[in-house]
């Protein structure tokens, strides 16, 4: 397969990876290793907004480049705020094939999943 | 730039050089580039005197006779004629055939579309560690079974099934023809086809350093139980009428070439690829989290097929791919793909399927390539797990 230039740059550095631990962290995943992907993040919150992120993910390496991407591009944006970026958006900025476009909602559905936990306090 | 270490000789092999030389004397003017059909000129005379020469070459190879070799494209044609032409032949006798689930898609595609015009067909599944069974085959024989096809080396796993035990099992039945696809297992391990016992067996050029485009299939004829075949194709009586077409002189003479030199080369071969094989086991396994597939003690040195543990197959192969050259299990490049049959048909799962690495070892592969492979996979392997936290 081919991948974009951006997608190979995020893929290789995978910016991010890693988890944050604190009483200011929250967590949430999505997807499971048995079925192919499986994405995490962590975000770290301060005064409303997001200071810090971090993910770990298992899949392609769409779905690494395009995690950490989104993990990279998380600091300061309010605790309200979806992705950095529409899924459609990140399609189009990673080159994602149509087969993989599903790879991209588990990434947001894990996203969401980080923020519902920042929300309950969980 | 430096190329990535080349691990795929299972794919295909370089073409030896003096293999290449050869081919090269019979293309130009100067060369045997006559036909080797014209039998009304010595341009064709010498021409066909290579290709005999060649078919020889071949036959003494694998202990065959001479006239038991008829050229083909490849082993994928050579699988198909085999199959369809003994289903075709013995169609009056009866429609079932016998084969493997870890079989190549060259054997198992052929089967399916026998199986749409009506024959009816029984994938054995593969004991641990990929083997068949002689006697898991003589359980599957029908009164009507016309074909058995069990390959020699598996092409994903290197394990070597018991032709001989397999094809005594069909001599007994009597009307079961065996036929082997030898493609992965021809100049690396030592082939009798009359010890075998084989009626029909299929052979490549390319993947023993002789050139793409050329096979063989090899099968009893004028002795014993001689084998009758429907050829597929039709048009100029080549071939004693089983494959028509002009004999393409410089592939022939390549793969007679190279079967020469593999034969002459093997034990050697053999025994420095196993301690290169085992000197990348061992640095492979010393990450944690491997599994071999196949069965060890009944491989071929060549082959070593690997799945690690914590990693997804497509991200492996991608991060492995700047500095070597393998294939994989893997599949999730695209919506049609899947993960490895023969793996899955091992018992592995679709994640660990997918998560394999096949590494082919050749005449040209170094130490120095050994150990950057270990370090590029070791490298990759521990990078995904801490991105994945496994």
């Amino acid at each position: 397969m081919n991948y974009s230039e951006l997608t190979l740059h995020y893929f290789q550095t995978a910016p991010g990876a890693g988890v944050l631990a604190g009483p200011d962290v929250c967590r949430g995943s999505a997807g499971a290793r048995a079925q192919g992907a499986w994405v995490q993040f962590d975000l770290q919150l301060g005064g409303g907004s997001i200071r810090a992120a971090r993910f770990l993910a298992f899949g392609c390496p769409h779905t690494i480049a395009v995690s950490a991407w989104v993990a990279e591009h998380a600091a300061g944006r309010d605790i309200g705020a979806g992705l950095p970026e529409s899924v459609a958006a990140l399609s189009e900025r990673f080159a994602v094939p149509i087969e993989k476009r599903g790879r991209l909602l588990l990434i947001e559905d894990a996203w969401f999943a980080a923020l519902g936990a920042c929300q309950t306090g969980s | 730039m430096n190329r990535p270490v080349y691990l795929d000789y299972a794919a295909t092999t370089p073409v030896d050089p003096r293999v290449a030389a050869a081919m090269a004397q019979c293309l130009t003017l100067e060369g045997e580039f006559g036909n080797p059909a014209s039998s009304s000129h010595s341009f064709g005379d010498a021409a066909a005197s290579l290709v005999e020469r060649s078919r020889a070459q071949v036959a003494q190879s694998i202990g065959a006779l001479p006239e038991d070799v008829v050229w083909t494209s490849g082993a994928t044609e050579a699988n198909n004629l085999a199959i369809f032409g003994v289903a075709e032949y013995y169609r009056d006798y009866g429609r079932h055939i016998v084969t493997a689930r870890t079989e190549h898609k060259a054997v198992l595609d052929p089967c399916r579309e026998l199986e749409r015009r009506g024959w009816r067909v029984t994938y054995l599944a593969p004991a641990q560690g990929g083997v068949i069974h002689a006697d898991q085959v003589a359980a599957a024989l029908e009164a009507d079974t016309v074909l058995v096809s069990i390959m020699h080396v598996n092409n994903e796993i290197g394990v070597i099934q018991d032709i001989a035990a397999i094809a005594a099992i069909c001599a007994k039945h009597g009307g079961a023809r065996m036929h082997v696809d030898a493609a992965q297992g021809a100049g690396k391990c030592a082939i009798d086809f009359n010890r075998f016992g084989a009626d029909l067996m299929s052979l490549s050029a390319h993947k023993v350093y002789g050139p793409k485009g050329v096979g063989a299939l090899v099968f009893r004829r004028g002795r014993g139980s001689p084998v009758h075949l429907t050829p597929l194709h039709f048009g100029g009586g080549q071939e004693q009428g089983l494959r028509a077409g002009t004999v393409a002189t410089h592939q022939v003479v390549g793969m007679g070439l190279a079967f020469a030199l593999a034969e002459a080369q093997r034990a050697a071969d053999a025994e420095r690829i196993a301690i290169l094989q085992e000197r990348l086991w061992r640095g492979l396994s010393s990450l944690g989290g491997t599994w071999r597939n196949g069965d060890a003690k009944r491989s071929v040195p060549h082959l070593l097929n690997v799945s690690f543990e914590g990693v997804e197959g497509e991200s492996l192969l991608a991060a492995v791919r700047p500095d070597l050259a393998v294939s994989t299990g893997s599949a999730c490049t695209s919506a049609l793909e899947e993960p490895s049959y023969v793996l899955r048909a091992l018992g592995r799962d679709d994640v660990l399927s997918e998560s394999s690495l096949r590494f082919g070892l050749g005449r040209f592969t170094t130490e120095l390539d050994i150990d950057t492979a270990i370090q590029v996979v070791t490298r990759a392997v521990s990078r995904l797990r801490r991105i994945s936290g496994a």
